[in-house]
């Protein structure tokens, strides 16, 4: 009886809302005919038209390539950052962190726009680098973002605990320092992975020479039409997608029930 | 020492020297340049003296309000309700899923669900209406922005909310306050910061989102985002989409500016 | 005896499905100063949201000045609480929290004011009003959080463990400012605290508790002086509490010998427990006491000495001396007959009550 309060229709009619547009695009990616409209029958064919498209599987393998290298790179110079950031207590590293956030606030085609005349005045050729570089720069912040609070939670003493019981200033790094700020590491780079694969705006704005990812091949597709291929791929991302959260939901959950053990 | 000083400061210092505050130089540079180089507050008088500028920021700006707001009339009570929901953090989870599928899909999918032969028209003649004009249009535009911001604006509120003391609540009872007034005089004020972060989170990128103007709205330039769009990548006019970029980044101030955190109440714990 | 304002009847409640609670039957009076004693988890704050309404009986009734309010939320009960964290609302400076319950009444601008100026002033806080509540110390938030409470006009001020946060000198003051407040307003105050020094100090009657249940209740002089069982005397201050056996009516044997006593009512050679509070022993040479011990330890307490002595049984005996002891020494502790309390096992409350009425006055 209780399941049937006004809140909870409410909240049922917000949940079919959020899903419904993703559940159409699924739905129809088996359709048999050719639009997102008429039931024609159960069929896997726009799988089979996805997968003997070899342009667009060179897309989704160079989309993942980007997304892993830039979510590799920016993790390892946003860690860096968080040291860097932890490390300096003066006022100027404090102002630091609101630079590191410009690029978190910014809307994307200013940061598109900004890149775009920075590559050109620089003169790296609009493509698979300047996307890269792109990704890199936009996922770093988020990096710093993850990373921080593990630092900061950190309790010194452990680090005095390290240094007093012989430990070089390297071997406390890596025996008790990255350990313990390794989840947030870890969720850093799964941030930066889906910031990566998440983007269009900016890899809209500063690519070039026929260099495209998921989502500017989708764009420039949606915007002749309809086609059912782009539903088959959209059920793939979203399965993609479901995992990534279980694995990022898996990792956090672990990550708080260590820090809550740890109190 | 200075080794490893130098160790941690120049990945990071490199980063944010070459990608946030070379390109944003450049971006006012450009503004302030015409195609010859030379210095000049041409591109913002050409801006400030234009009809169609002015009328286009004032119809972004105004976009982006209804957007906001409604977004926010239907993710406060729904972010209020999941916090009484017995595993609220589960179902959380649930509203945020849609975010991690790009919104170039989600955009699509409205494509097919609005279009003319669409989902949408087939319900209305179902009902028997002749088929209306959908995509397109402005409303479609503010409906499918607002679909996709809803859960940016759930989350920070649902946050503020589970990070409310219970037992203010509690307290708020006990003085004789129905659920009423303690949502008004307790609940709400105290997560009016999830609010206001919130309304960042949605204002800014609505003033922004080129792709749905394109592909929902019709080909009209109705945002600064279009605009933006438009002059770096089809007229190829850098000074003035730079122009209407600087006034994407005050727009961006006054709006951070307005929603801050004053913490001079709300310091709680 | 009038009206109780407040009356628990046979109440249990379950807590997923886990009974914490046990036929409570509690009769509260107007105007005094009442005290839930217990250890944590023995259900004294869980009778304290029955009261105000947070939690709602399982099983039989809660009433408020005569009317059964066993369902009625909180926001409907003439009762208000001061929480152990104050709870404070962080949205609001001083004077908006205490003027919090007077304006939901609806009461006019001039009467809020009032109040809330009365309120402060009774906890000396007058110049906090326009103060923040991130401004204050613990001490001076706790004050507001009683100003609020007491702003309410409650006929019952409910008081969570108020004190637990702040530390010893603090917590003394405020004992004595709770007090000195309820006898200047006369209403009734019902405290919850695991400190029986504290219980001891303030309250007019006590209920002290355990697992869900009321061991005892009386006045803090019955309840230390006439413990109805080990739980309680041991709870209650410190005692020695040693087997013995209750050879007939005031006579008792233990540690090997008989002494008499002055209690009665109890079946001839009864296995019982002997409790004889510290401060009620003196150490005496050894040939004047009623028992022989060995000074085993001492610890100097400040205002006293704390000695332990064994006797020739092996019991244990605590001793609060002024003067110290030598380690290792053969000495007598002397009692008086009134010193020995004797506890039955398992004797309920109604029981002892019925007993002590049959051979007292």
């Amino acid at each position: 009886m209780k399941v049937f309060k006004p809140q909870n229709i409410f909240l049922a009619v917000v949940f079919v809302i959020l899903y419904l547009p993703i559940i159409y695009l699924i739905v129809y990616s088996f359709n048999k005919g050719e639009y997102m409209t008429g039931w024609g029958g159960f069929s896997f064919k726009h799988y089979g038209e996805l997968f003997s498209d070899n342009r667009m599987i060179e897309i989704v393998i160079d989309t993942m390539i980007v997304a892993f290298l830039s979510s590799l790179i920016a993790t390892i110079i946003g860690t860096i950052g968080a040291f860097w950031v932890y490390q300096s207590k003066n006022k100027p590293a404090n102002s630091l962190l609101y630079l590191n956030s410009v690029l978190m606030v910014s809307p994307d085609v200013i940061i598109g726009a900004s890149f775009l005349i920075l590559f050109t005045a620089v003169g790296i050729s609009l493509g698979f680098t300047s996307v890269l570089l792109s990704h890199i720069a936009f996922s770093i912040p988020i990096v710093v973002l993850m990373v921080l609070p593990k630092l900061k939670e950190m309790p010194r003493t452990l680090v005095e605990a390290s240094a007093d019981l012989g430990a070089t200033n390297y071997q406390t790094l890596s025996n008790v320092i990255i350990p313990y700020i390794q989840p947030g590491i870890a969720a850093g780079f799964f941030m930066a992975l889906t910031y990566s694969l998440d983007d269009f705006a900016v890899t809209f704005f500063v690519t070039g020479n026929g260099f495209s990812t998921i989502a500017v091949e989708i764009y420039s597709r949606a915007r002749q039409g309809i086609s059912l291929e782009i539903n088959a791929l959209s059920t793939m991302m979203f399965i993609v997608s479901l995992i990534l959260v279980a694995v990022y939901y898996f990792i956090s959950n672990n990550n708080s029930k260590k820090t809550r053990g740890a109190r | 020492m200075s080794a490893k000083k130098l160790f941690y400061t120049i990945p990071y210092a490199v980063w944010l020297a070459l990608f946030v505050i070379v390109p944003l130089i450049l971006l006012v540079f450009q503004a302030l340049t015409n195609q010859s180089g030379h210095f000049t507050f041409d591109n913002f008088a050409a801006y400030l003296s234009s009809g169609t500028y002015l009328r286009m920021t004032i119809n972004s700006v105004l976009y982006a309000f209804l957007i906001t707001a409604i977004t926010l009339l239907i993710s406060y009570p729904t972010a209020y309700f999941l916090t009484q929901l017995k595993h609220h953090s589960f179902w959380i989870l649930i509203i945020i899923l849609p975010t991690w599928i790009n919104l170039l899909l989600k955009a699509y999918a409205f494509i097919g669900l609005l279009s003319k032969d669409g989902t949408v028209n087939s319900f209305i003649q179902l009902l028997g209406a002749a088929p209306q004009q959908l995509l397109f249009t402005n409303a479609s535009f503010i409906l499918v922005s607002s679909y996709i911001e809803i859960p940016f604006m759930i989350l920070p509120i649902y946050n503020a909310l589970t990070e409310i003391d219970p037992n203010l609540i509690q307290a708020s009872r006990d003085l004789g306050a129905n659920s009423w007034t303690t949502l008004k005089k307790v609940i709400f004020p105290l997560s009016l910061s999830g609010v206001k972060t919130g309304i960042q989170a949605v204002f800014i990128p609505s003033l922004s989102l080129f792709m749905i103007t394109r592909l929902i709205g019709g080909n009209r330039v109705i945002t600064l985002g279009t605009a933006i769009e438009e002059h770096f990548l089809s007229t190829q006019n850098w000074h003035m989409g730079s122009t209407i970029g600087v006034v994407l980044v005050l727009a961006m101030f006054i709006t951070m500016y307005l929603t801050r955190d004053n913490k001079k109440k709300g310091g709680r714990r | 005896m009038s009206q109780p304002i407040i009356e628990l009847k046979n109440v249990s409640l379950n807590y997923n499905d886990v009974r914490v609670l046990h036929n409570v039957d509690m009769e509260i009076e107007q105007g005094k100063f009442y005290t839930l004693l217990g250890p944590s988890g023995s259900g004294k704050s869980t009778i304290l949201s029955l009261i105000s309404g947070r939690l709602f009986p399982t099983e039989g009734d809660v009433f408020i000045d005569g009317k059964n309010v066993s369902n009625l939320p909180a926001n409907k009960r003439q009762v208000n609480t001061v929480f152990q964290n104050y709870n404070l609302f962080p949205n609001m400076n001083v004077y908006e929290n205490v003027a919090y319950g007077p304006n939901l009444k609806k009461l006019p601008k001039a009467r809020v004011d009032e109040l809330v100026k009365q309120m402060l002033s009774l906890v000396r806080l007058d110049e906090f009003i326009d103060r923040e509540i991130s401004e204050l110390s613990g001490g001076q938030q706790q004050r507001v959080a009683i100003a609020r409470a007491l702003a309410n006009e409650p006929k019952v001020l409910l008081l969570d463990e108020p004190l637990s946060a702040l530390d010893y000198k603090l917590r003394k003051e405020m004992q004595y400012e709770l007090r000195e407040i309820q006898q200047r307003l006369g209403i009734t105050f019902i405290f919850v605290t695991h400190d029986q020094e504290e219980a001891l100090a303030m309250s007019d009657w006590i209920f002290v508790m355990q697992d869900g249940r009321i061991e005892q209740n009386g006045t803090p002089v019955d309840i230390y002086d006439e413990p109805i069982n080990h739980f309680v005397a041991d709870f209650i201050g410190e005692a020695n509490i040693v087997d013995g056996v209750m050879k007939e009516d005031y006579l008792v044997n233990f540690a090997g010998k008989d002494f008499k006593n002055v209690d009665a009512g109890m079946r001839p050679n009864e296995r019982v427990e002997v409790v004889i509070r510290p401060e009620d022993l003196d150490i005496v040479a050894p040939a004047k006491g009623k028992l022989q011990v060995t000074i085993d330890d001492q610890s100097f307490r400040g205002d006293f000495y704390e000695i332990t002595a064994i006797d020739d049984y092996g019991n244990e005996w605590a001793v609060q001396e002024t003067n110290p002891a030598k380690i290792g020494q053969r000495r007598g502790l002397n009692f008086d007959p009134e010193d020995i309390h004797i506890m039955r096992l398992a004797e309920t409350e109604e029981e002892f009550d019925a007993r002590i009425e049959s051979y007292e006055d």
